[in-house]
């Protein structure tokens, strides 16, 4: 059965957002990640992953958040995350994902701080 | 600057040995995700051999297939199967020649040659391993200004492929430490969160979302024992798409399993359906996991469900996933870990179902205890507080609310034409409803009376008459007004205290006592009995039991006793009924006494009676004497 999910895609000046729906599992993982290095390669090293509307990550989900970190890492850049629940920003913190990547609580602190 | 030979070499080895310090950078840098580091260490590779094309393909045990990490240039290939014997026959080779390949590869590589950009352009694949264990292939196109490789440079093609294989097995030691931290960072961090939620829909969805998550699975659903129904009902679903039935009879109706007479044990698992599974974890208390040749009603084929238990280890329901995938969305069959990890969940999970459940019950109950407290103000704002002087007469009445709600009405009310009404009623049920229906009535039987019923006050008016239609009025009203099971029972008696006539209708009430005079004993309205008001609509009554009235002559010293089943009905501790019988015999007791005072002696008998046994029924009297 499918799990309902998209990605919304904004590209602005200097940085791009991808904000995703549904739950973060290989599928919408897999998707986000093209979608990611479409815009890594077409020079968008500032990124932000808006999770607002995804209330479910699997372990796949964030192998892949894990590995667009890398991606942006090899280019010098940046990935901002947003709109996370509590349980999400204990985990990314958990799985060190806080280490490499920013967390903050909305488009506007992500974007204010690359 | 032309470069001898033996410069070039030097200098190519200078730059391979620097090449190997970047893979080994590269393996400790922290970048230990090989989707992402594929592309270097080919790039590496490709750029110390001076190959012109490549790609690293890695091998995934679960499933026996490749699929290309890396590739130069880039190639779009699906995954490429490859055959248990096959993968023992590239363990056994450190390098193979794409044109004279061993017998028992050729096939394969027949097969899936064109899939690599085509045979032409790859000439050498290195088996991808670390003592037994198969991890890919590196395969390498041909290389500029040479045919093949010299011998030192197979040397440094075998360190190569040893260091990709060690990052290959890294990152999936990585990705495994990491899938486990998660899951069991989830577990805890989970765990806590659901047993604080109160509400039972909320508890039942983050259950389920969370062992959904923590499993990697695609479906998931909470089913829930209806202990009455004997059944298991889904509480909720994800997706949520599934979680009431899809054929248009049974839309909106929740998906439920029955209980009764579960042979879970008897068919084999490819016979068995989903249902079968999980009425069968409610029997064996255990977890299962089962795969299905169809899509289940959660949508998932590969399905893991576990015992849901209370504190007291009562099972109450089952938690079932489905359909776990792996990277590439794969779907795997769920682990022994899965299992336990399911098991360790689900013992939280049913804490926090108990505990959204108890605490619904409280809220309930104090929601009920409000409710029944305003109802029992509707009723006894709904009972007299004072009876009214009838000259030639007296009057009593005595109402007494035992255990819930109940239903108890009773009046006298003067009536235009000079006459008198007396009423006595018990509507079934108890709480606000029961209230709301006996103030209905009491509001139809007054609008009744106000109007037309008793207004005329000589003989010619036909008075039975006139409450056969007064109690179809009210029948109807009631119908209309009550659910399925809302009724009242009602008698009512028309007093002419200028002809002493007593004009009665029963509909379905106890049958009022009469002590005449002389000491006989009458049951008034008892061969006249008709159907409680509400129970059926008009048109059916008098297929059933039309009402009739009764009219007798009242003589002084004559006592009328009307009551309701709270009287007759009142059990005492040996579980014996006060009866029509005990009521008879005080009642003869007292026929010299005012109405007061007969009032109360049948009630301290009634509760002399009882003693220390509860109640769960109101007593209600009204007592009318001619003197």
């Amino acid at each position: 059965m499918a799990n309902k999910f998209d990605i919304q895609i904004r590209a602005e000046q200097g940085y791009a957002i991808l904000e995703t729906a549904g739950y973060l599992n290989d599928a919408l993982g897999e998707q986000l990640s093209r979608e990611a290095q479409k815009l890594i390669e077409k020079g968008y090293t500032q990124l932000v992953i808006n999770l607002d509307k995804t209330a479910l990550i699997n372990s796949i989900g964030i192998s892949i958040l894990i590995e667009i970190i890398e991606a942006l890492e090899e280019r010098s850049g940046t990935l901002n995350f947003c709109g996370l629940s509590a349980t999400q920003e204990r985990t990314f913190r958990m799985m060190a994902i806080a280490k490499y990547a920013g967390i903050f609580p909305d488009e506007k602190a992500a974007i204010a701080n690359f | 600057m032309h470069l001898s030979s033996a410069e070039e070499t030097i200098q190519r080895l200078i730059f391979s040995l620097s090449e190997l310090e970047q893979l080994g950078q590269t393996l400790i840098s922290g970048h230990s995700n090989f989707n992402v580091s594929s592309k270097t260490y080919l790039r590496i590779t490709l750029g110390t051999l001076q190959a012109t094309r490549g790609a690293i393909l890695c091998f995934h045990p679960t499933d026996n297939y490749l699929t290309i990490a890396a590739s130069t240039p880039e190639v779009e290939v699906p995954p490429i199967e490859i055959e248990p014997d096959e993968v023992e026959s590239l363990l056994q080779c450190s390098l193979i020649e794409l044109d004279t390949p061993p017998a028992a590869l050729k096939r394969f590589i027949d097969r899936n040659a064109e899939l690599l950009n085509d045979k032409a352009k790859h000439r050498l694949w290195v088996p991808l391993k670390i003592h037994d264990e198969f991890l890919g292939i590196l395969s390498l196109g041909k290389f500029l200004g040479r045919a093949v490789l010299e011998e030192w440079e197979q040397e440094l093609l075998s360190i190569l492929a040893h260091q990709i294989s060690i990052a290959i097995a890294y990152s999936r030691n990585e990705a495994r430490i990491q899938s486990e931290k998660f899951r069991l960072f989830m577990l805890a961090e989970s765990a806590p969160q659901i047993c604080q939620l109160l509400q039972p829909e909320e508890a039942a969805e983050q259950v389920v979302h969370q062992a959904v998550a923590f499993l990697d699975a695609n479906v998931g659903g909470l089913m829930l024992i209806q202990p009455q129904q004997q059944n298991l009902e889904l509480r909720y679903a994800f997706p949520e798409t599934v979680i009431s039935e899809n054929d248009d009879q049974n839309r909106n109706k929740p998906i439920s399993i029955s209980l009764k007479d579960i042979e879970a044990d008897t068919a084999e698992a490819n016979e068995k359906t989903a249902f079968d599974m999980l009425a069968g974890v409610v029997k064996e208390g255990r977890t299962v996991r089962s795969a299905f040749r169809t899509e289940t009603f959660l949508g998932g084929k590969n399905l893991m469900a576990g015992p849901i238990q209370g504190r007291d280890g009562d099972i109450l329901g089952v938690l079932v996933v489905g359909d776990k995938e792996e990277r590439g969305g794969r779907i795997a069959e769920f682990t022994d870990e899965d299992e336990i990890l399911l098991d360790s969940f689900a013992k939280q999970a049913g804490v926090a179902i108990e505990n959204a459940h108890l605490h619904q019950e409280a809220l309930d109950a104090r929601q009920l205890q409000a409710e029944m407290e305003e109802a029992r103000k509707i009723q006894e704002n709904l009972i007299p507080d004072t009876l009214p002087d009838i000259p030639g007469y007296e009057v009593a009445g005595h109402y007494e609310p035992r255990g819930p709600v109940g239903g108890d009405y009773y009046d006298c009310i003067q009536l235009p034409t000079g006459g008198w009404g007396f009423t006595i009623a018990d509507v079934s049920g108890k709480g606000m409803q029961a209230a709301l229906l006996m103030a209905t009535l009491r509001a139809g039987l007054l609008s009744e009376l106000s109007s037309s019923r008793g207004r005329e006050n000589n003989e010619s008016v036909d008075m039975k008459n006139e409450l056969i239609d007064m109690a179809m009025t009210l029948n109807s009203l009631l119908y209309v007004s009550g659910t399925e099971e809302k009724y009242a029972t009602f008698f009512y008696s028309h007093l002419n205290p200028k002809t002493d006539t007593l004009t009665s209708l029963n509909g379905g009430h106890n049958p009022p006592l009469i002590v005449k005079n002389d000491g006989n004993i009458v049951w008034l309205g008892e061969e006249v009995g008709g159907l409680p008001l509400g129970m059926f609509p008009n048109d059916m009554v008098p297929l059933i039991a039309k009402y009739e009235a009764e009219q007798i002559k009242l003589e002084s010293g004559d006592l009328i006793i009307f009551y309701t089943d709270g009287v007759t009905e009142t059990v005492n501790i040996e579980d014996e009924y006060y009866d029509e019988e005990r009521l008879e015999q005080v009642a003869k007791t007292c026929t010299e006494s005012d109405a007061s005072h007969i009032c109360n002696l049948i009630y301290r008998a009634v509760m002399d009676f009882q003693g220390d046994a509860d109640q769960f029924d109101d007593l209600t009297l009204l007592i009318l004497r001619k003197k």
